[in-house]
Formats: C-alpha cells, structure tokens, sequence
C-alpha cells in the first residue's frame, strides 16, 4: 500500500491506483471530463492536471499512477490557474447553449466553470459553426458544437458494447464525432452514451425538451423490467411546473453498482418506463353481475376473508386457489407462503408470469421477471395455471395480470366461470378485469418497498420512487391484512408490520437470505 | 287652525332636519376630500349631470333600502329591530324643543318660530339625548353577539359619563341666563355688553362652553371618541346590521352632530341672534339704525340661526377628520377627571362673579 | 397642568393643519368653479376612467411575446421564465424547430394572469429578451378566470 500526500494530507491507498482515483477514494475530488472509472484513461481534457512536488510541469491525475511517497496539490494556485485555462479553451469553441441544452443543471462544464472558471470571455472572433443536429443513433441526436472531444462515446461503444460505431474523425480543429459509414448507433445500450457524454452534446430524444432537469426528483429505485435487477435512479415530476405533466416518470438513468450494472442499464430498461402511468387500475370495485361498486379495501378483505374462512372452516381447503408471479417482492412471497400454504394448508399454487423475451449477453436476461430467483429462494412449490385444475376451485386469488397473456380468452372465461369467488389484486388493466369479481388495484414496484432478488442470487432491497395513488393496497398488506382478518397466527403476523420487519422474519427463517 | 299650524311646523322641522341630515353625509365626504386634497364622491348623477356629487346622498339612501335586512340568526329579533328606531326616534324628537327664529306675524297671527315652546326645553333635549343609550344598549345586546354586545357597554359607559360633564357645563349657563326654555335663553342673548358687545353665552360662560363643546362631541359618539363603534379596529355595536337599519343608525349620528350644533348656536351663539338686529331693524352701536320690514328681519333670524349649525357641523366634521381616537382609558380620564372638574369649577366661578356683580 | 396645555396646544397646532388644507384646498377649487386659471389644482385626484396616468418606463404591465424578425416567436422555451416564476404561474411546451440554430420553440406557451403577481422576473430571467411587460395594458380584468389564461396567440399579439 503505497503512501502518498494529498494536499498535506498523508493517505494509504491501494497500489495501481490513479491519483484521481485515489483522491477521490478519500474525498478529494478532482475535476475531470475525460475520466471514467469504467475506461482506461485517456488525457484528452486535461481538466484533471495536479501539481506532483518535484516536478517542473502540472500532470494529469487520471492517468499518473500513485508511487510511494508522492506528494500531490489538487488546489495549489498554479492548478486552479491551469483549470481555469483549461476551462476557456473549451468554452473558446463552445456555444453559448445552456438555457436551450438538456444537459444544464446536472453539465460538468457549467458547474466547472461557477467553480473554477468565472472568467469573462476575452474571445471576440465569431465562433465556429458546426452541426447541431446530427442523428447519431436511433435516440441519440449530437451538438458538434457542444461536444468537448472527451471520447467517452468513442470508448464505450469500443469497450462496453464493443460495437465500435463511432470516431473521432479528422484532425485539430477539425476534429468531431462521427460514426463509421454513415450507420447509426442501434444497440441495447446505446442510451447510456446520453448519460455519460459529460455535457450536452448526446442528447435523448426521448427526454429532449420534455423538462429541465431541475425540475425532477431523483429517487433511487431497481429496475423490474428483467431478473438483472440493474440500480437505477427514477427522474420524476416534482409537482412543478404546475401543468399535468402526461408521465410521472421522465427519465430512467443508470445507478452504479460494480456488482450488478456497473455504470450502465439497457435500453429495454431505460425506455420501457410506460408501463408505469399506462393502463393502470385505479379503482377497487366488486362486481355483481353488471353492478359495479366501489369500495374500500377494509370491506373488500372483510369479505374475502370470510369467503376463506368458511372454504376453510369446511376443510375445503383444496378448492382454493392462488396464482402467483414473479414481480412480487421476496417478502410478498414469503408472506404468501407463510399465510395461504402453511396458514391454511392451500395447496393449489399458481405461477402466470409474462412470457419471457430475448435476452443479450451483457446485461439484458431473458426472463423478463424481476424476482423468479426469490421464489426458488422462498421455496414456494408452484405449478403452471393450467385451467382444469382453476376451473375446480371455489375460490381464487389471481395476483398480477398476466394469467390473461397465456390462454385463449374463451377457455380461461369458461374456466373461471366455474369458480365462485375469484379476487384479482393487479397493477394493470387487463382481459381479466372482466372476469372476475373483485379487482384491486396494487403498486408496481416502483412504488412500494421491499427487497428483489436478481439472477445472480443478490437480494437488493430498495423504496418507493413514486407514490402509490389508486385505491388499492400493495400486496403485502394486503396479505398481512387477510392473516389479521383470518386470524392465522396472530401472534406471529402481527409482528410484522412492514416489509423490513417481513423481512427480518425471511432472514431468520429462510438460510438463503441470511 | 292652531292644529294646522302645529302639524305645519312639525313637518317642515323635520323635513329641514331630515335634508340637513342628509346633506351632512354629503358635506362629510367632500369636506374630509378637500381636507385630504380628494375631490370625494363625484359619480353619482342623473343624466350625465353630476352637479358636486350633490346626488350621492340619494344614491346611499336608495342603496341602503335595497339591501337585505339581515338578522343574524341567534339574535333577539324585535329588539334587534328595535333598536335603531329608538335611538333614531330619540334624536329625530329633539328637534320640537329648538327656537328657529323668534316670532312671525302672519295674518294677524303671531307664530312662534319653533315647534314647541317647552318651558324645560333645555332639560327636554338632555333628556332625550340620554334615551339614546337605550338604542346603543339594545342594538349590542340583540345581536347576541360578544363584540356587538363589548361596544354597547363600552357605549353605554361613555356616554353615561359625559352625560355628567355635559349637563354640569349647562349649569352656568342656566345661571346666567335664568331660564330652561330654549326661546328665552336666546331672547336673553339679544342684549348687548357695554352696549355693543352681543351678549351671547360664550363670552359669559367660556368655560362652559369648551366643557360643553368636548362633551357634546363625545355624546356624537364620532372620532376621536367613536369608542362605541371604531368601525376601523374594535367592533362596535351596530356591527350585525345592515341596509335600512345600519342608515338609521348612521342618520342617527348625523342628527346628533346637527342636535348639538343647534344646542351649541342656541346656547352660546345667540340662536337665531343676528347681532346688533332687533325686531323692526339694525341699531348701530355707534348710534343710528336701519329699520327693515318684518319679514327680512325674521328671514334674517333664520338665516344666522342656519348659518351658525352650519357652521358648527363643519367644525364638527373637521374634528373628526383630524383627530385619532382616544383610547378607552383616556375618554374616561377627560370625562372624569378633566370635564367633571372643569365644569364644577365653572359653576363655583361662575356663582362667585355673579355674587360679585350683583 | 402644563404638559396638558401642551398637549391641547398641540391638538390645536393639528386642527390648523387641517384647516389649512381646507381652506387652500377651497381656495383653489373655488378659482376652478370660477373659471380662473390656477397653477395648483385642488385636489391630486386623477378622475381614472376618464383620465389617466402615464405609466412609467419601468411600469410593469402585461406580457406580451415578442417575435423574430421572420415573425416567429424569439422564445426558445428554456423554462427559465417557469423556473423563476414565483407564482407557478407560467408553463411552457417545448417542440422541436427544424432550424438547427433555433432547435427549440414553444408549442404551448401559457401564462395563468389569475395567479401572476406582476413581480417582472420572468422579464428578467428571459435569456433572448422574448418576453416583455411592457404593452401599458394594466386593465387586465376578466368574467372568467379562464379568459385570464393567456396562451401563445394572445401573448404575441
Ligand atoms: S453542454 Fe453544458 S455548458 Fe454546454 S450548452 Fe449544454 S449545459 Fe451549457
Ligand atoms: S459527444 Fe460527449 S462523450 Fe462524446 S466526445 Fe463529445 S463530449 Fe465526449
Ligand atoms: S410577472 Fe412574475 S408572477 Fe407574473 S408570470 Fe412573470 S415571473 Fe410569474
Ligand atoms: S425565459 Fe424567455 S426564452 Fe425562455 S421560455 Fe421563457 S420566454 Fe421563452
Ligand atoms: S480526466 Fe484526465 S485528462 Fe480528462
């Protein structure tokens, strides 16, 4: 462990580190626009340049690896006059763009130039033009005159997605993006060139113009969209500006983490935020032939749980039937487990998950459910919903909408005809809505808590992004609630009031998720 | 005949007062204008003819008949609509007792320029200014409201104090003019001191008559001693009315400004007194005169004598829209220990000069 | 007793300042009423409707949006005017213009005048000097709050 001095502070830090690296490791940042932890340097920007005692010239840190015994000044004057040089040469070529530039508010080269920069321009010449509008990809539009030739695109379409589309073409002044041949960049993870370009020269059509950036809240959150389970964090609308803003959600970005996602997400997953305002049940009804009514989901547990007691109260439990999926959380289906198969003795357990898609060797998986490793975990013994065996129940609890996807409509109405009592708890409008008597809307994951488990077995735990607004439950409430009314084990339910405390329980019970 | 007569005079006193009345809000709001360098209600027209916003005292009036007679639910209904008829009817009766001018031969006939000679009339007007509180009492109690019901009391308190001071500050002037009756006293002040010096109660009674004046101002109820009302901070007692009720209340006050300009003319100014003219014409100090006929001679009476309220009104009304109001305590402390005083003082004095003199 | 003289000498000095203000006042309205010329007029009052006040240079009155030369609106729909609006009163939808040099215009441009406080910082936020409070309309009532929405059309008139 190589010793060295960091502005007179002395430091240990890991060998084969960076300076950069190692200064931010104990907190002293170090400007740069180039760098990125997941690309071997490159020292194009030179924003990065540190004084080294004993040393006649300023060195880059981003790619001067740390040696015994350095002795390194991050803000000594002759730095923070480099930085500022530095700064007016980019901004020589830089439109003055900001008010019109998706990037400001969160653009490195702004917040560099309120802290170190705060020159007045002393460039009279006219500046360059160049391409504003160029279609870089299928969502990616590049500002030549914005970019700062930093290369990050260049490198993460060489090192990450390997697909090499893009250059730096030409030379000096000349120099630009450009990719190869006139191809756009079409892969999965092309969106993530918008997030790491560190201004505003990739922008995404798909959150081009929509809002400024200080507009949204960011709430960490896991994406659900495939049993990766990659950290993301949710841009939403804060509430200002007051107009009804037709999405809550306008951005999906990647959240670092180097044991699932790295720095990046897939575009599936970047995109595929719809599904949060789209077609969602927002109203707890009970359906009697053709009335409707509203009601509250106190009365709507009241009744199920009374159809449940006396199935059970006349050992009927085999004529009850539960259908499961997979985008439940780890404690969701545990409570499931706890409540319905070693509470009351049901057997018939039902998995309907949406049909897998194609997966990719990086990130995307084919099951395009977030959470079926936590149900092998929770050991929860299901078998496929085939409608024979629906058709023989008195009572069904359909959990999630997908049940629809699989079957012809016909068979599973005729199906479910013959069962008395079917609830249906889901997040989404559906060919089921229409047959069954109790619908009740629930959070997708985005907004509840809880815990996932991804591919790999890692047990993510992550809070509400977004607020819950129908008048539905979630769903591990909605269970506590049916074992409260049920009186299943009281002393043991009650206990567990929320999903950490759920949680809790999961760990002591279930070895895998010590 | 002497029925018609009476009936005669009855109505015109109360159209001249009920029109004064009315004009006083007119003169209110222009005079307070130009005090603050406004020009004050000027929209009010007919046909495009405004003529000084001289219509704007009808456009209240017709405002005020139009309006929901409201009566808050809890209140005591025929109280609460009692009570602005009382305070009004009090002030409104007042005006019998006061001396528009002296006699006028008409006919053969002599009539006495004034509704009713009451040899008490001076006690007459006290009296019926005192009953007033009944309407101030009442309007707060009715309206089963704790703030109406606070400046009912408040009213009540002051007026009952200066009631004091105002009727001690009369004492003197009984004394030196040794009469009740309004006409009498007005005749007395026709004489002359050193034979040129009009002998009008101010110049016998001073004191009395700035006692006389701070009290009277503080029975009008109207800054800066508006402690029953203080439309602007504390609510006061006529708060639950409105429309009708609410402008009687209002013409209520109007009339008490016109009352005690007319008590203070007739008191200390002479009344219908036009210095130095007496019943067949002017007599020169200096000697010498100029005989005019009858009829100018009382038209003259009745102009000085109009003249005078009006006069008194505007100070009145220049008072008001001068001053900030006193607090409680100080009213009660001027009523009390500076008023009370004074005119007690003033009755001793008074009583000793005139020993003196006689 | 002399501090009370004092105070009712006082009381005095204060009616004269009234009674001098009467007088002049009537004096000069007096002259008017006469048909003489006076330099002073008796009352500051401006008879609104009929007369009316010239409004400063810096008056704030309503917005208007000003346009390019090629009559396009100079707005570019940074959102800096709903950024600094402090009575959430602005909203704005960008679109896309086929102009690179423009790239952003307003497809919907409202200001809500029933919540606007006049305060001007939209004024001051704007970066391309597109919206000015300087048309001199201080009228600005309605029957209906919803004729107090102002969108793109009524702003660049
Ligand atoms: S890239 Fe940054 S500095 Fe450049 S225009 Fe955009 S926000 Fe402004
Ligand atoms: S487009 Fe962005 S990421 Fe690519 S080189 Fe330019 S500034 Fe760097
Ligand atoms: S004047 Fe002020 S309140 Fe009105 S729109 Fe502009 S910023 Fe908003
Ligand atoms: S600040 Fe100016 S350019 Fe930006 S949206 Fe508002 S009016 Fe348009
Ligand atoms: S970060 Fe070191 S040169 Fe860019």
């Amino acid at each position: 462990m190589p010793k060295i001095f960091i502005d007179d502070r002395a430091v240990e830090v890991a060998e084969g580190l960076t300076l950069l690296q190692a200064a931010e490791s104990v907190g002293i940042p170090i400007p740069h626009f180039c760098y990125h932890p997941a690309f071997p340097p490159e020292g194009s920007c030179r924003m990065c340049l540190v004084e080294i005692e004993g040393l006649p010239k300023l060195e880059l840190a981003c790619s001067t690896v740390v040696k015994e015994g350095l002795r390194v000044r991050t803000m000594s004057p002759k730095v923070v006059e480099a930085r500022k040089s530095v700064l007016e040469f980019l901004l020589a070529e830089h439109p003055l763009d900001c008010p019109i530039c998706d990037k400001a508010g969160e653009c490195k080269l702004q917040d560099y130039f309120e802290e170190y920069g705060l020159f007045k321009s002393q460039f009279k010449e006219a500046k360059e033009k160049r391409e504003k509008k160029f279609k870089l990809g299928r969502n990616l539009i590049l500002d030549r005159e914005r970019c700062i030739l930093c290369t990050r695109c260049v490198r993460f379409l060489n090192e990450i997605t390997k697909t090499e589309d893009a250059g730096i073409l030409n030379r000096g002044i000349h120099s630009e993006v450009g990719i190869f041949e006139s191809e756009f960049i079409d892969n999965n993870y092309s969106g993530n060139l918008a997030q790491i370009c560190p201004v505003g020269a990739i922008t995404d059509t798909d959150f081009r113009f929509k809002t400024r950036v200080w507009f949204l809240e960011s709430r960490e959150s896991i994406c659900p969209l495939c049993s990766r389970g990659c950290n993301i964090i949710m841009d939403s609308h804060a509430g200002y500006p007051r107009t009804l803003p037709t999405r809550r959600v306008y951005r999906v970005r990647a959240r670092q983490n180097l044991d699932v996602n790295f720095h990046w997400i897939c575009d599936y997953g970047r995109y595929g935020y719809a599904y949060l305002d789209e077609g969602r049940e927002d109203r707890l009804v009970w359906k009697k032939g053709d009335r409707e009514t509203r009601l509250s989901w106190d009365k709507a547990a009241q009744i199920l749980s009374e159809k449940i007691r006396s199935l059970v109260h006349l050992r009927k439990n085999s004529r009850i039937g539960i259908v499961l999926h997979t985008n439940l959380t780890n404690e969701e289906l545990f409570l499931a487990d706890r409540v319905f198969r070693k509470g009351l003795g049901v057997e018939k357990l039902f998995l309907a998950d949406p049909p897998p898609g194609k997966g990719d060797e990086f990130l995307l998986t084919a099951d395009r459910t977030a959470n079926r490793r936590g149900l092998q975990e929770v050991g929860l013994p299901v078998q496929a919903p085939d409608l024979k065996a629906l058709s023989g129940l008195d009572l069904l609890l359909i959990f999630g909408h997908y049940l629809a996807a699989g079957t012809s409509p016909s068979d599973l109405k005729n199906a479910l005809e013959k069962v008395e009592t079917k609830a249906l708890f889901a997040s989404h409008k559906s060919g089921l809505d229409g047959l069954v008597d109790f619908v009740i809307p629930v959070p997708v994951i985005a907004e509840k808590n809880g815990s996932l488990t991804n591919i790999d077995g890692r047990v993510q735990p992550f809070v509400a992004g977004l607020s819950f607004a129908g008048d539905g439950i979630a769903e591990w409430r909605a269970l506590l609630d049916l074992a409260r009314e049920l009186k299943v084990e009281h002393k043991y339910f009650s206990r567990l009031a929320s999903p950490e405390a759920i949680y809790r329980a999961l760990r002591k019970e279930i070895p895998f998720f010590k | 005949m002497d029925i018609v007569i009476a009936v005669i005079k009855i109505i015109l006193a109360l159209v001249w007062f009920l029109v004064l009345t009315l004009y006083l809000t007119w003169l209110e709001r222009k005079e307070s204008a130009v005090i603050q360098d406004r020009i004050g209600a000027n929209r009010a027209n007919i046909w495009k003819f405004r003529f000084l916003g001289l219509f704007q005292p009808f456009a209240d009036a017709i405002k005020m008949i139009f309006k929901e007679d409201f009566v808050p639910a809890f209140a005591n209904k025929f109280l609460h609509t009692l009570a602005p008829f009382l305070s009004f009817f009090f002030v409104a009766i007042t005006i019998c007792a006061v001396p528009f001018g002296d006699t006028l031969r008409l006919g053969g006939r002599t009539i006495s320029l004034q509704v009713l000679d009451l040899n008490a009339g001076l006690l007459f007007i006290l009296a019926m200014l005192s009953l007033g509180i009944y309407g101030i009492i009442l309007s707060g109690w009715a309206s089963r409201n704790r703030f109406t019901l606070l400046g009912g009391i408040r009213g009540a308190a002051q007026l009952i104090s200066y009631e004091v001071a105002l009727g001690l500050s009369l004492i003197g002037i009984i004394m030196v003019f040794p009469s009740l009756s309004l006409q009498s006293i007005v005749r007395f002040q026709g004489e002359n001191i050193l034979g040129f010096i009009p002998k009008w109660g101010v110049l016998l009674q001073p004191l009395g008559f700035v006692v006389f004046f701070f009290a009277a101002l503080a029975e009008t109820k109207r800054v800066p001693f508006d402690m029953p009302e203080g439309e602007s901070e504390i609510i006061g007692f006529f708060t639950e009315y409105g429309g009708l009720k609410w402008g009687l209340f209002m013409m209520t006050d109007f009339m008490e400004i016109i009352i005690v300009s007319a008590l203070l003319t007739t008191l200390f100014f002479g009344g219908w007194q036009v210095p130095w003219l007496a019943a067949d014409g002017f007599h020169w100090p200096w000697g010498g005169g100029r005989a005019l006929p009858h009829g100018v001679v009382v038209l003259l009476q009745l102009l000085a004598f109009n003249i005078k309220i009006v006069f008194f009104c505007w100070l009145q009304i220049l008072i008001r829209w001068t001053y900030p109001r006193f607090r409680y305590d100080q009213v009660m402390d001027l009523g009390w220990k500076v008023l009370i005083p004074l005119s007690l003082l003033n009755i001793v004095g008074t009583g000793i000069v005139m020993g003196f003199l006689k | 007793m002399i501090k009370a003289l004092g105070y009712f000498l006082e009381i005095i000095k204060g009616g004269l300042i009234t009674v001098r203000h009467f007088v002049t006042n009537m004096w000069f309205h007096t002259l008017k009423v006469l048909g003489l010329k006076a330099k002073r007029r008796g009352a500051v009052t401006i008879q609104y409707p009929e007369e009316k006040k010239e409004l400063a240079a810096r008056h704030r009155s309503l917005h208007r949006l000003l346009r390019r030369e090629d009559g396009k609106p100079r707005c570019v729909s940074c959102l800096l005017c709903v950024t600094v609006c402090p009575s959430e009163c602005i909203s704005v939808e960008a679109a896309e213009d086929p102009d690179s040099e423009i790239q952003k215009v307003p497809a919907k441009f409202i200001i809500d005048l029933s919540r606007c406080c006049f305060c001007g910082f939209c004024v001051e936020a704007c970066p391309e000097d597109a919206i000015r409070m300087d048309t001199g309309k201080i009228e600005v009532a309605e029957y209906r709050r919803a004729d107090l929405i102002y969108d793109l059309d009524k702003l660049l008139k």
